[in-house]
């Protein structure tokens, strides 16, 4: 199976300004933030450099070339001396300044045909990309059309057509026929973009179609069309000196294409002047190797899951605990979840998701796991079941997950092969993105039986109808695809998927959140039949707690990346000890009794790079004493639950602040 | 109920689905016609597919109506021709969207959609005052300190922050109505309540108009007076909110009400799992649109769409077999 996109779990970015450094968010800028990327990436650098060091050249070959670069008053064809750096030419000119003069034709080659083949890109690639229908149509057949053209040779007739007509020529065919790469880009990308409400929200508000296109379109796109520019560059660098170098440039220009063709024709190698052949050909791949470095760099920069970090890199130990437990798991737990900590790596430090969270589950049982976005939640059930990793390279920095006794974290993928799937299994939040498109049902469920199992072509297609059947999907739908089923029947495939042997556990990461309250609610209910009837493990995250209200034995509340409250659900629904617990359930409108106001609970979670000193919940808790600031509350039993708040065993306390605070 | 604000007759949009050649067309939203009074919330309620963000961004002239007319203030909208008379239009009805994160643009400060409402509906103000309204429009959802507040980009807000921005740029064009299309959905428990009640607060304040569209009918019932069921594209019942979840009368109000998950309420798990699916609105034909789940569908309801029909004082349902009280 493959990795799933860990969406709802911690954003390292720290994207909850209201309690990281308030100056340091406020004085935060996009160029800033381009510039320190910049900064700290050596591709980016050393392409810079070279690029920086070329442009000089180019600008000033009068003040840095020691001689006139079409002077043949020199000796010819002798080796490098103290007076000619690489020697001279069979025809008595100085190699050196040559190469020098040279650099001002590359880079302006470059820089034009950049310029000219990424303006038609963009305005070919947005305006398709946007207006869509019959323009779309058009563009995209030219895009395609220029794209499949054998450009070298079409470049070489022209060429050759239009022979000693100069630069302007050459520009003008390099970059009407080098911009049909960009262009597609621009335009899928521009399609991609054309769903986003903001674009909608420019057309409600009245704005132009040419503001949209040109205001908000193109700045989201600077680094797609700063990639286009350097892309053309460097095919320009690399075919106008193709073109000089057989001879189909002006043979009188001052280009390092065209020494090499003079080069060439007196066998500079063969004849003692090695650097006239070998300089050029040095200068064309380092003036390429910039271009490219930096489109590499680029890339690096706008999607950073390209540059993945490890913890230990930056001073977090992973203090692993031997294979051997401690203490010996109960042989009812089908898991023991012992003092996890996860943690990501982040720009500004390490950012702890999971922090020392330690539960039981019985066989049969059904857990809840409620939580606000990115409290942990998501990240937590990942790393019980061993799929963290890209886009997001969280790492298990502590603790144990016994699974039936084995320790899963010190197992190796080749053991957990073993078990995922046959023994525990996994439904992913949306289940359009965790099927795969263009695959059957039927096929995706043959996949998962032979990559886990031997069973025959026969059985597993019985057994594929009889899953099918059992979360109430007639079995002709084994052969659709994944597009063909409403949202609530995709759910209900994954759902079969997981149940394809029967495993002790099945974890559910928002399997409802894409439904709505009718779809819900059935799919609710088929779980817990399911469950009754086949005596599997549930663990099931959600952020809507009234979901599980009814269906879950106990409940895990997470809060800031730890244990708030955990508990029998029933008990935990009365009690409501912690008031995070409190304020969750006190934010749900109802349908039944007086329309009362609400409040919900103010504020927002902290962020987990600086969790608050104290308790983690105090900045928006309405009880909040002095104490609560000042250490962190531990999570201590109280009548059988466990609740990390000082304010247990002082409930008439709670009474009192409830009257005033909530009324 | 008040003076009328908007009002749509028999509005209708239709799309083209499949290829080049296809005939087929999806009937997103038929006939549909309700109003909004001055200063009403209207909830607007109905599962995914049911024409809901077609109906908003119908109001919003994203799309034009296949059929069918929207009155704004009693004057057609279709006759909007002028640039000056669109514009004055997005001036009076404004939109907020579903997604917090996908409704800004990225390379944006946050307060660029705020300050280019601005630009375009209140030339009034001064180029120099410019900014002390985006404050003060920041300030007005409950974002503070707005001077803070304004210099900071969309990833640096939460769900709920961005969402309150969203609030903010529709407020900016002082409009009458706001189109809400989902404004809760994607946040969290903890804070959709500070949404809702920021709406409320609007219109205690401001007097303005909302259509909340929602699949979330105990949110619809906190903050609307009066709410629309719409089933596949038609309007299946309407009438005041409390009455409406008192004693729902079209069978899929009923079975929409009973799916609401509730913390609060005792729930009895000996209901079966309705595994229904909604219908495919692709060229639907004639008859109720809900007959194929409807626990009391009748021979009629095969061959006759039902009309929406009054019943009681200020109720209308479009059901063959729903009976007065």
């Amino acid at each position: 199976m493959t990795l799933p996109s860990v969406a709802d779990s911690v954003e390292p970015a720290g994207s909850t300004v209201g309690s990281g450094p308030p100056e340091e968010a406020t004085k935060r800028r996009a160029g800033a933030d381009l510039f320190r990327a910049v900064a700290h990436n050596r591709k980016a650098l050393v392409g810079l450099g070279l690029l920086l060091f070329f442009l000089v050249l180019a600008i000033f070959p009068g003040e840095i070339a020691p001689h006139d670069p079409r002077a043949k008053i020199y000796p010819r064809g002798i080796g490098p001396s103290a007076h000619h750096l690489f020697g001279t030419t069979a025809y008595g000119e100085d190699v050196f300044s040559q190469l020098i003069w040279g650099t001002r034709q590359s880079v302006l080659i470059a820089f034009a045909v950049g310029g000219l083949a990424t303006l038609i890109a963009v305005l070919v690639g947005v305006t398709a990309g946007y207006l869509g229908g019959t323009t779309d149509g058009v563009l995209s057949l030219i895009t395609d059309v220029i794209l499949v053209i054998p450009i070298f040779p079409l470049i070489i007739v022209i060429a050759a057509y239009e022979r000693n007509s100069g630069l302007v020529t050459l520009v003008l065919v390099l970059g009407a026929l080098g911009w049909s790469y960009g262009a597609r880009q621009l335009r899928s990308q521009t399609l991609s973009l054309r769903r986003r409400d903001f674009l909608e929200a420019a057309v409600v508000r009245g704005e132009r179609k040419s503001y949209v296109i040109v205001r908000e379109i193109l700045p989201t796109m600077t680094s797609l069309i700063l990639a286009s520019f350097l892309g053309a560059a460097l095919y320009a660098v690399l075919f106008a000196a193709g073109l000089q170098f057989i001879g189909l440039g002006d043979p009188n220009s001052l280009s390092w294409g065209t020494m090499l063709y003079w080069a060439e024709n007196n066998e500079a190698l063969g004849a003692g002047m090695p650097y006239w052949a070998i300089m050029p050909g040095v200068c064309i791949a380092l003036l390429g190797a910039a271009f490219a470095l930096l489109n590499y760099a680029f890339d690096e920069i706008s999607s950073p899951s390209l540059r993945l970090r490890k913890l230990e890199a930056r001073g977090v130990d992973a203090e692993l605990p031997a294979a051997v437990p401690a203490r010996p798991p109960d042989p009812k737990n089908v898991l023991e979840v012992r003092d996890l900590s996860v943690a990501y790596a982040s720009e500004q430090g390490p950012v702890v998701a999971v922090d020392g969270i330690s539960f039981d589950l019985r066989g049969g049982e059904f857990l809840g796991i409620v939580g606000e976005s990115a409290c942990g939640k998501s990240t937590l059930v990942y790393a019980i079941a061993r799929l963290l990793g890209a886009p997001l390279a969280g790492e298990i920095t502590h603790g144990q997950v016994l699974f039936k006794g084995r320790d899963m974290v010190t197992l190796s993928d080749k053991q957990l092969r073993h078990i995922r799937w046959r023994d525990y299994s996994v439904v992913m939040q949306s289940a359009m993105n965790a099927l795969n498109p263009v695959l059957t049902i039927a096929a995706q469920m043959r996949d998962a039986c032979e990559a886990h199992s031997t069973m025959s072509k026969r059985e597993i297609e019985k057994r594929s109808r009889e899953v099918l059947r059992l979360v109430s999907i007639d079995p002709v739908h084994l052969h659709s695809y994944p597009h063909q089923l409403s949202g609530g029947m995709r759910q209900r495939a994954m759902i079969a998927m997981a149940l394809l042997f029967t495993p002790e556990l099945i974890i559910m990461d928002e399997p409802t959140s894409a439904l709505d309250v009718v779809g819900q609610r059935s799919l609710m209910v088929q779980i817990k039949e399911l469950q009754e009837q086949l005596g599997f493990a549930v663990i099931f995250v959600t952020h809507d707690m009234s979901l599980v209200r009814h269906f879950s034995d106990r409940l895990l509340v997470m809060y800031a990346a730890q244990v708030a409250e955990l508990g029998r659900t029933d008990q935990l629904f009365e009690r409501r000890l912690h008031p995070y617990t409190r304020g969750l359930l006190e934010a749900f409108p109802s349908i039944h009794g007086m329309n009362e106001r609400l409040v919900g609970i103010p504020g927002q979670p902290p962020d987990l790079l600086h969790p608050p000193e104290g308790c983690r919940f105090a900045p928006r808790c309405p009880f909040v004493m002095e104490r609560c600031r000042a250490a962190q509350p531990a999570l201590l039993p109280v009548d059988g639950e466990l609740v990390r708040c000082i304010l247990h065993g002082e409930a008439a306390v709670l009474e009192t602040a409830s009257k005033e605070g909530v009324a | 109920m008040n003076e009328s604000l908007l009002r749509t007759e028999r509005l209708t949009r239709h799309f083209r689905v499949g290829g080049l050649l296809s005939r087929q067309s999806l009937h997103a939203v038929d006939d549909v016609s309700f109003e909004i009074g001055r200063g009403e919330i209207v909830a607007l309620v109905g599962e995914s597919g049911s024409g809901k963000s077609t109906i908003a961004r119908l109001l919003a002239r994203v799309y034009k109506p296949s059929q069918g007319e929207i009155y704004f203030e009693g004057r057609p909208v279709s006759g909007l021709s002028t640039r000056g008379a669109k514009l004055a239009y997005s001036s009076d009805v404004a939109m907020v969207f579903q997604d917090p994160y996908s409704s800004m643009n990225p390379v944006y400060r946050i307060t660029h959609p705020i300050g280019r409402s601005i630009a375009l509906h209140r030339r009034d103000v001064a180029r120099g005052k410019q900014e002390y309204e985006v404050e003060k429009a920041l300030g007005e959802v409950g974002l503070m300190p707005p001077g803070r507040v304004a210099g900071k980009f969309p990833h640096e807000l939460s769900g709920g922050q961005r969402q309150r921005v969203g609030f903010a740029a529709a407020l900016a064009v002082r409009p009458k109505l706001i189109v809400a299309d989902e404004p809760v959905s994607m946040l969290d428990v903890s804070i959709r309540i500070g949404v809702l009640n920021l709406m409320s607060e609007l219109r205690e304040r401001e007097g303005l108009s909302f259509l909340y569209i929602t699949h979330d009918v105990a949110s619809a019932r906190y903050i609307a007076d009066r709410v629309l069921v719409l089933y596949a594209g038609h309007l299946v019942e309407e009438g005041p909110t409390e009455e409406v979840i008192r004693r729902p009368k079209h069978p899929y109000t009923q079975l929409l009400l009973s799916a609401v998950p509730d913390p609060r309420a005792p729930l009895g798990l000996s209901d079966a799992a309705d595994v229904g699916e909604p219908p495919k609105v692709i060229d639907p034909g004639e008859g109720c649109r809900f007959r194929d789940r409807c626990p009391l569908a009748i021979a009629m309801c095969e061959t006759v769409t039902p009309e929406l029909r009054q019943i009681g004082s200020r109720r209308r349902v479009a059901c063959h077999v729903a009976e007065p009280d």
